[in-house]
């Protein structure tokens, strides 16, 4: 049993490491220089592989370990894109045990072999004998545009259809034009558009939102930019128009030099409540090529309006894409007489830049943060809309008192999150309790928070270990129809900006409780800071690892002479997760070394 | 051949009035008189073309179709003078020209192929200007368009079954001959069963259940969490709900508790049913809450949230079923009514009798009624959950069936006597 198992864990490492060389790579080395510091620290943790944490097992639980926590392998669950890879880690455990259960069916597409586009213009004679061979739909001509579409023919096939249709029917429809259009605008042959621009307002007494969208695009490309912001202020008159549009016409603007129409514009956009687009932010950094005299003077300006970008970015915890903090590097780097150098960099775990040597900022709330935040989960999450809806008003209470009862508490278990870790239905206990154990270990005072059922003495919940955990730690069980969660939260909130808890659980639902932004991004801010995440398997005799917890916060920040911007550089990171790559920013001449 | 040509040109020639077209003509007549310089009559477009595609007969072919043909027959006919964009910037005071403007777009959005009605009344268009979305925009036109398409295809179902009814009298007519006839009654041995002596066989039902029958309690305090199109949804399974149990052999008493007589529950009642059938209808509505009609110990509210399962149903029980529609599921909306209320709560034992595959375990009120009075008519769970929709669930569990079929001694027990009641009856029936 304990062969195969380190077996697994070796065949999972080896296929993660093949997967992901990438990703892997920063982590080692993350890995290398922590255990530099543990060499310093006890003088026997080096040379700690991988392959030693596994036959630690082996050597039996007897050994005793000065290092508390192993070294950093496991990042914390917060890391960008580590959803991603758990969810292909267990498709790929999955696949393996149920051994080419299912094939892949090749899926035959719906549209594949329907309509076949000719590959050069026809006459409309040619068109009419094909229309007939086709079955004469009168959907023929709209199917064959967007068969052109998809298949990416040339400009010429689709004019000589359109001829066709116009020569057969006397007229062409709207949607038709559309789709022309889009042919035209996905190949950039701007003075079709203006064309097809002249005829749709000639013919029709307005053009939708998809139209009106594609001129803006397209005409936003070329000199005739300022048609396309007349359509937007027309756009206006009937629904707000999207962050898209807005994008391009203020990219034209900032192209062509017309700054003031360009912030202004951006400024319309932050007050309708839109979100930039990345390409909107990367346009304005880039800034104009041309050089006007009215420019130099309004650089101080512009400087202040791009800074104040980056501040919204920090207040609505946005990250930049790579390419924009690119775009900001460059920009930076162009300031004449400020002599700004950017890097590329990861901070150390400590919440180190290591480039400039500077400290991140604190992942801890202040004091006024952390007794908003008390009081919104109180009000929004625990009782809500109806405090029936997760528990009751009696038990609220009892709850209330047996917190404030007790001493604060260190850390706060999610006993059936944290039991149900393992696969093994009949384990459910052991796993608890070799998590209190563990925490019981490091001197913590410990609450553990269940269900009323646990108590029940059955196979999954002996009666034995039960009773241990209650002698190791203090326990509150709730009512079997109540959550647990929140009890979980508010016991955690309640011990003090110290006490952290431990789930599995990333507490999204809770989180979309509260009412605004604002205390969501505060509230995020909290759990990466104090949730334990457990690492790894549970079993007997090896020690309980959880995952790191950063010490840093991961937002955009500045200390007058430098600034530290957290990016995106992969695709896979999810909206609950922040990224691992920073790009600092300072003044100070960096020391050669 | 070169006759046809020339004639085709001049028809060409004589068709055609803008330059692009005399142009294209010209430089089809190159083809055969290349020597001809027509370079300096061409605009820019077609020299291009003409250096670019001068080799191949293939390329000389394309040429010779008209590409720009459709350019000028839109502008030809084009109904509305194209206009400066920045001149028409004149300021609207009022709402109304936005709320054209609206319709306007909506117009285009159809013409462009989108799911949008093809009408809109004033206030359509005003809830649609009210929102602040793009698919919350998107969603109502399309629920509008959803119905109109409905609102159509019924009308014109009608009207097919008109005209039929109309075909067939008339030929019935040709065929008699004789006008007055069909006015008579006709002569039969039998009573005619008319539609009404049906419904009063059934109201008779429901009456008798009104005063004897088990009470069925729909709890009408959702009110506040539902929009008014969910409300719209529940008040029409309701409808069903009274239909179905009207039906059944043996109905329920309804009850429909906490129906404030102002609120949106009632009035969407008396839009749905009119006030006369509302006011005849054999059920109990009252605006008192269920914990005070009945004893608490009896109350038991049916809820998916529930822990408990309902193992065998209780006639002497009283079950309530929460009127709620919600579409963007609330879970433990009704189990929270419950908690308050300090009432028992169960929930069907779908888990256990089903492979459940796909969709949530909430069920509609019509749904519900219907499992309910299956069950309480046959006992068996086997045969009220075949009213679970069949998309949700693969099948029934196979052990539950054996175990139901197995001889126990209580079966038998039963079989029997069911037999000898049988006998004894049909031996009354000879007798007599």
């Amino acid at each position: 049993m304990g062969s195969t198992l380190i077996l697994k864990v070796r065949i999972c490492l080896k296929s993660a490491r093949f997967f992901c060389t990438r990703e892997l790579k920063p982590n080692l080395r993350g890995q290398q220089t922590v255990r530099g510091v543990s060499d310093q620290a006890d003088g026997r943790g080096g040379g700690l592989r991988n392959r030693d944490i596994f036959q630690v097992r082996e050597d039996g639980g007897g050994r005793k370990h000065s290092v508390r926590k192993l070294p950093s392998f496991p990042k914390s669950v917060f890391a960008a894109g580590t959803a991603k890879r758990t969810t292909e880690m267990l498709k790929r455990k999955t696949s393996r045990l149920s051994v080419a259960e299912e094939e892949p069916e090749p899926r035959a597409s719906k549209k594949e072999g329907k309509l076949q586009p000719p590959d050069r213009p026809l006459s409309p004679a040619e068109w009419r004998k094909l229309k007939e061979s086709l079955g004469n739909s009168p959907h023929f001509d709209n199917q064959m545009m967007l068969s052109l579409f998809n298949s990416g023919s040339e400009l010429d096939v689709a004019k000589s259809l359109l001829s066709f249709v116009a020569v057969e029917t006397g007229t062409l429809s709207y949607m038709l034009l559309l789709h022309y259009l889009c042919l035209c605008v996905r190949g950039g042959h701007s003075d079709e558009v203006f064309d097809v621009y002249k005829i749709m307002r000639g013919s029709f007494p307005s053009l939708e939102t998809g139209a009106s969208s594609l001129f803006i695009k397209s005409f936003s490309q070329t000199a005739r930019w300022k048609e396309a912001l007349s359509i937007l202020h027309e756009r206006k008159k009937v629904f707000t128009p999207s962050a898209r549009n807005y994008g391009d016409v203020i990219t034209a603007a900032v192209q062509n030099g017309d700054t003031t129409t360009a912030w202004a514009l951006y400024d319309e956009l932050i007050e309708k409540g839109l979100t930039p687009h990345q390409d909107t932010w990367e346009a304005l950094f880039a800034g104009t090529k041309k050089t006007n005299e009215e420019e130099v003077m309004r650089e101080e300006d512009q400087q202040e309006r791009l800074q104040g970008i980056l501040l919204h970015m920090r207040n609505n915890q946005i990250y930049p894409q790579h390419s924009v903090a690119k775009q900001i590097k460059t920009w930076f780097e162009s300031l004449k007489g400020q002599n700004w150098t950017g890097a590329w960099t990861t901070p150390t775990p400590k919440g180190v830049c290591r480039c400039c040597g500077s400290e991140l900022e604190s992942i801890h709330l202040s004091a006024e943060e952390y007794r908003n935040l008390k009081d919104r989960v109180m009000a929004d999450v625990i009782q809500g809309r109806d405090v029936f809806n997760k528990t009751t008003p009696e038990e609220l209470e009892r709850f209330k008192a047996f917190v404030k009862r007790k001493p604060a508490f260190d850390v706060v278990v999610d006993g059936l999150n944290v039991a149900n870790i393992g696969r093994d239905k009949r384990m459910l206990s052991e796993m608890l309790l070799a998590v209190v154990l563990e925490l019981e270990c490091q001197g913590l005072n410990v609450l553990v928070l269940g269900r009323k059922h646990m108590l029940t003495p059955s196979r999954s919940w002996s009666k034995h270990n039960m009773s241990l955990i209650q002698q190791k730690a203090h326990c509150f069980f709730t009512d079997n129809m109540s959550e647990d969660d929140p009890f979980l939260l508010y016991a955690t909130l309640h011990s003090g900006n110290h006490s952290r808890f431990v789930s599995r659980d990333l507490m999204r639902d809770h989180k979309a409780c509260m009412p605004d932004g604002a205390t969501r991004r505060l509230f995020f801010k909290w759990q990466r800071g104090h949730q334990m995440v457990m690492f790894g398997n549970i079993t007997e005799g090896r020690r309980v690892r959880f995952k790191s917890i950063p010490s840093y916060d991961t937002i955009i920040q500045t200390a007058g002479d430098s600034w530290h911007i957290p990016y995106d550089d992969t695709e896979d990171r999810s909206t609950y997760e922040v990224p691992q790559r920073w790009l600092c920013i300072s003044k100070k001449k960096q020391p050669l070394n | 051949m070169l006759r046809i040509f020339t004639s085709r040109c001049c028809n060409f020639l004589l068709k055609s009035t803008s330059q692009k077209d005399i142009t294209s003509c010209l430089s089809l007549n190159r083809l055969y008189r290349p020597s001809i310089p027509v370079y300096h009559l061409c605009t820019r477009n077609s020299v291009e073309s003409d250096v670019i595609k001068d080799e191949g007969e293939k390329s000389k072919e394309t040429e010779a179709i008209d590409l720009d043909k459709w350019k000028s027959v839109m502008t030809s006919q084009a109904a509305f003078p194209v206009q400066r964009l920045g001149d028409e910037e004149e300021p609207d005071p009022d709402g109304r020209s936005s709320l054209d403007a609206t319709r306007e777009l909506v117009s285009m959005w159809r013409q462009a192929g989108k799911l949008v009605p093809r009408e809109m009344t004033e206030d359509e268009v005003q809830t649609l200007a009210g929102f602040t979305t793009k698919s919350s925009r998107k969603k109502y036109l399309k629920y509008l368009a959803i119905r109109e398409n409905y609102k159509l295809a019924r009308k014109e179902k009608q009207q097919q079954k008109k005209a039929e009814k109309e075909a067939f009298f008339n030929k019935k007519r040709e065929l008699d001959g004789d006008e007055d006839d069909q006015h008579k009654p006709k002569n039969a041995l039998i009573l005619q069963f008319w539609d009404r002596s049906l419904d009063k066989l059934l109201n008779w039902r429901a009456a008798n259940a009104m005063v004897f029958g088990q009470p069925l309690v729909f709890d009408m305090s959702y009110d506040s969490s539902m929009t008014p199109r969910e409300l719209e949804n529940t008040v029409s399974q309701l409808l069903k709900v009274e239909a179905f149990n009207r039906r059944a052999i043996d109905p329920f008493h309804l009850h429909f508790c906490n129906l404030q007589p102002d609120g949106p529950y009632m009035k969407e009642l008396l839009k749905q049913y009119g006030a006369e059938t509302w006011e005849r209808l054999l059920i109990t509505s009252t605006e008192r809450q269920h914990v005070d009609l009945f004893p608490r110990e009896q109350l038991v509210y049916l809820t998916a949230d529930s822990p408990n399962v309902l193992r065998a149903f209780d006639n002497s029980k009283v079950y309530i079923i929460g009127s709620l529609v919600d579409r963007s599921l609330q879970s433990g909306l009704s189990l929270a009514n419950a908690k308050r209320l300090k009432l028992a709560t169960a929930r069907l034992p779908l888990d256990e009798f089903l492979n459940w595959d796909i969709g949530t375990k909430n069920l509609t009120l019509d749904q519900m009624v219907r499992i309910m009075l299956a069950i309480k008519d046959t006992g068996k769970w086997k045969e009220a959950l075949e009213f679970v929709p069949k998309r949700k669930y693969e099948g029934f569990y196979q052990h539950h069936t054996h175990t139901k079929n197995k001889f126990t001694f209580r079966n038998t027990i039963k079989m029997l006597l069911q037999k000898s009641i049988h006998s004894w009856f049909n031996v009354r029936i000879f007798a007599l």
